[in-house]
């Protein structure tokens, strides 16, 4: 907020981390524009791109509500996007082998109320174990649903999955023939080389505009939610639950709320990643989508919801990073050199930097304490102590 | 087939499981963690005894249809995931400063590792020894029993290895120095006992059981990248069902597991035949007790234990 009436305090005021992660984030964006500008990168597949980015920010979001909040060990992440996209893709989609057809906002909620019943039966025998148990338990029911989902084929379609999935805004007043309306633009930044605008941008476009409402009403809500009185006992919890127990509180009730929330918000990627993707089959609810939120979640920091966006970042670049490399210079298999960098980051996070490159710090206190009229020099007030060695929960 | 053939099944699937879930369990209680890179372990054994065969041939005779290379690659494969997990853990896991759940994400990343330079190396496809598949032995058909000789070879091979297990634990000074840090890690220390060494031979042993435990997963079966975090999760479930810590509780869980996803089946069976109450039950129970859910069973199986005897079956006492 008090960037735009002063910059240079403002940069002045951020930590190391901070100043490194804006100045690779400027660089890289000034790349892409420059890949865009000169046609290398389309314009409707860096859409789809900043639409998946989007998406994975929203499922470390999720992810970010358990374990960066309470502590909860998740593994079962995939489970709840997968339900998620399930959820919305059988109720829109013309192939679906029950009902089908519906209004995709009808889906929307169907969705989230399966995940919403999915968490209950996860959560309800396992929030009282402890954590490593948790971590076991969570990927072997999550296991479980995917088996569901790959052999129920009245219910799911099993392997084959579910197409024919119509877009997110089918049914809207206006917004439904947005795209076929808009007219074709065509960009000339360098000679020789237009860039064509034509219904598929406009589609993605619009998809972008919803992925970034959905993930900014998250944030927002978890950014609230954070600091609330309920945030607070949650992070208690995190550091220790006992404490939490002995103060009064009900822990399993609030792990459990914080499991809904989170579980919720992963079923919103899901539905985003349904009509994004525009099919679903059980792949999508393969372990590593667990894994890849995970690594978003521990590299951006735990707790911290920018650092879920900025992991969530990371990610996409690594899985079409790796694409792109398989395309242009190295003809190695995306599939494991994908695995292979997931597997060297966590490695890397825990051994040099275990609290993430941006833990939570200032964001956990209320704003009104520290932005004391932008001069949060008073030593005694806490300010300073949190600054310097923020992510010591 | 007959309930014998199907326990004969089980008896071969819970000889590889109990393989696995032994060393699983010794790492859990001796360096304190959840490390889901030891199904990738038995991966790298798997691909080890498979190049290793490629390399040294059937060196003539042969035991149980096995040409002795294949032994040969048995021992290399044992000892490859002996030294990957012994660097491993002077590497990466011992310069850590995190908690034991910190230790836990690191393994997840190392299981990435394994499995992404194996993928990169023979690909994802699936691929078999050089081995010929035999027939079933001719004189068990008649009782409904189809193993073959392999077979017989990967349960001798079992048994041998876990009695010399139990040996090198009941009777030698390591082993004694084993279950002192089992037990009390801190106690063991002060009396003067090297827990770092301990340790190290904590994981040459459960590696080097989980090596074993994927050559004969990788004849039981075939050989792919996938093959050891794939069964992973269903070792987890051995060892909570013998009860995290104890040995001889991940022998016993490993052989209940193994038995039971190869029983479902029979299982399903018994549930046709059952004259169940309501007709919906009946229906439920007879859509989900198939072989598609063998493996969600022993997951639920091992949820329903954590929850109701966190300590297993042979578990004592509270942890």
């Amino acid at each position: 907020m008090s960037f735009l009436d002063d910059p240079k305090g403002a940069f002045a005021d951020l930590t190391r981390p901070e100043r490194w992660v804006l100045g690779v984030s400027v660089a890289f964006m000034l790349f892409l524009l420059g890949a865009l500008l000169t046609g290398a990168l389309g314009p409707t597949y860096f859409l789809f791109l900043v639409g998946l980015a989007g998406m994975y920010a929203l499922l470390s979001f999720g992810l970010n509500a358990q374990w960066g909040f309470t502590g909860l060990i998740n593994f079962s992440v995939a489970a709840f996007f997968g339900i998620g996209a399930y959820g919305s893709a059988l109720m829109t989609a013309e192939s679906s082998p029950i009902a089908g057809g519906f209004n995709p906002l009808v889906g929307l909620v169907v969705a989230l109320v399966v995940a919403l019943v999915l968490a209950l039966l996860i959560g309800i025998p396992t929030l009282r174990l402890r954590a490593d148990y948790l971590a076991i338990a969570s990927l072997g029911l999550a296991e479980v649903v995917r088996l569901v989902v790959l052999n129920e084929r009245w219910l799911t379609n099993g392997s084959a999955g579910v197409r024919g999935i119509p877009s997110f805004f089918q049914g809207w007043p206006v917004l439904s023939t947005f795209p076929e309306t808009m007219p074709g633009l065509r960009l000339v930044v360098i000679p020789g080389s237009p860039i064509i605008l034509g219904t598929s941008f406009w589609q993605s476009l619009l998809n972008v505009l919803l992925v970034l409402t959905f993930a900014g009403v998250t944030f927002f809500v978890l950014r609230r939610a954070h600091q609330s009185p309920w945030g607070r006992v949650l992070r208690t919890i995190r550091s220790d639950e006992d404490l939490a127990r002995a103060l009064g509180k009900n822990t399993y009730s609030f792990k459990m709320q914080s499991f809904i929330l989170g579980s919720l918000i992963m079923a919103l990627a899901g539905v985003f990643y349904t009509h994004l993707n525009l099919y679903v089959g059980p792949g999508d609810l393969d372990p590593i989508t667990t894994f890849y939120a995970w690594v978003a979640v521990i590299l951006g920091g735990s707790g911290s919801n920018r650092g879920a966006l900025f992991g969530g970042i990371v990610i996409v670049t690594i899985r079409e990073g790796t694409r792109f490399l398989n395309d242009v210079a190295l003809p190695i298999d995306p599939a494991p050199m994908r695995l292979l960098l997931i597997g060297v980051v966590i490695v890397a996070v825990m051994r040099y930097r275990p609290q993430g490159i941006l833990p939570p710090q200032r964001e956990l206190i209320w704003p009104s304490a520290v932005d004391d009229r932008g001069t949060p020099e008073t030593p005694d007030s806490g300010v300073r102590e949190q600054k310097g060695g923020g992510g010591d929960e | 087939m007959t309930v014998l053939g199907y326990l004969a099944n089980g008896l071969v699937f819970s000889s590889i499981i109990v393989l696995g879930s032994i060393g699983l369990s010794l790492v859990y209680s001796i360096a304190d963690f959840a490390n889901f890179a030891h199904g990738d372990t038995m991966t790298i054994g798997a691909y080890t005894a498979l190049v290793t065969f490629g390399a040294v041939g059937g060196l003539g005779g042969a035991v149980l249809g096995l040409p002795y290379g294949f032994f040969l690659a048995l021992v290399v494969g044992i000892a490859v995931a002996a030294i990957v997990a012994v660097g491993t853990e002077k590497l990466i896991y011992e310069p850590l400063d995190v908690d034991s759940i910190g230790l836990l994400i690191t393994s997840i990343g190392i299981a990435f590792i394994y499995r992404a330079v194996i993928q990169i190396r023979f690909g994802s496809d699936f691929t078999r020894f050089g081995i010929q598949s035999l027939r079933p032995i001719e004189t068990l058909l008649p009782y409904g029993v189809r193993v073959t000789l392999h077979d017989v070879a990967i349960v001798a091979s079992a048994v041998v290895l876990v009695a010399g297990l139990h040996v090198l634990l009941q009777y030698t000074d390591l082993g004694r120095k084993m279950r002192a840090m089992a037990d009390n890690p801190d106690l063991a220390r002060v009396s003067g006992i090297r827990t770092k060494r301990v340790k190290l031979w904590t994981w040459v042993i459960g590696a080097g059981l989980a090596g074993a435990g994927g050559v004969f997963l990788g004849l039981f079966n075939q050989l792919s990248p996938r093959m050891g975090f794939n069964l992973l999760l269903v070792i987890f479930a051995a060892v909570i069902l013998g009860g995290i810590g104890s040995v001889y509780g991940a022998m016993a869980g490993g052989f209940l597991i193994g038995m039971i996803t190869q029983l479902t089946p029979f299982f399903s069976n018994v549930v046709e035949a059952l004259p169940i109450g309501p007709g919906w039950l009946a229906t439920l129970l007879e859509n989900l007790i198939t072989i598609e859910y063998a493996n969600a069973i022993a997951f639920v199986i091992m949820v329903v234990v954590l929850l109701i005897r966190p300590n297993g079956i042979a578990g004592e006492g509270a942890t």
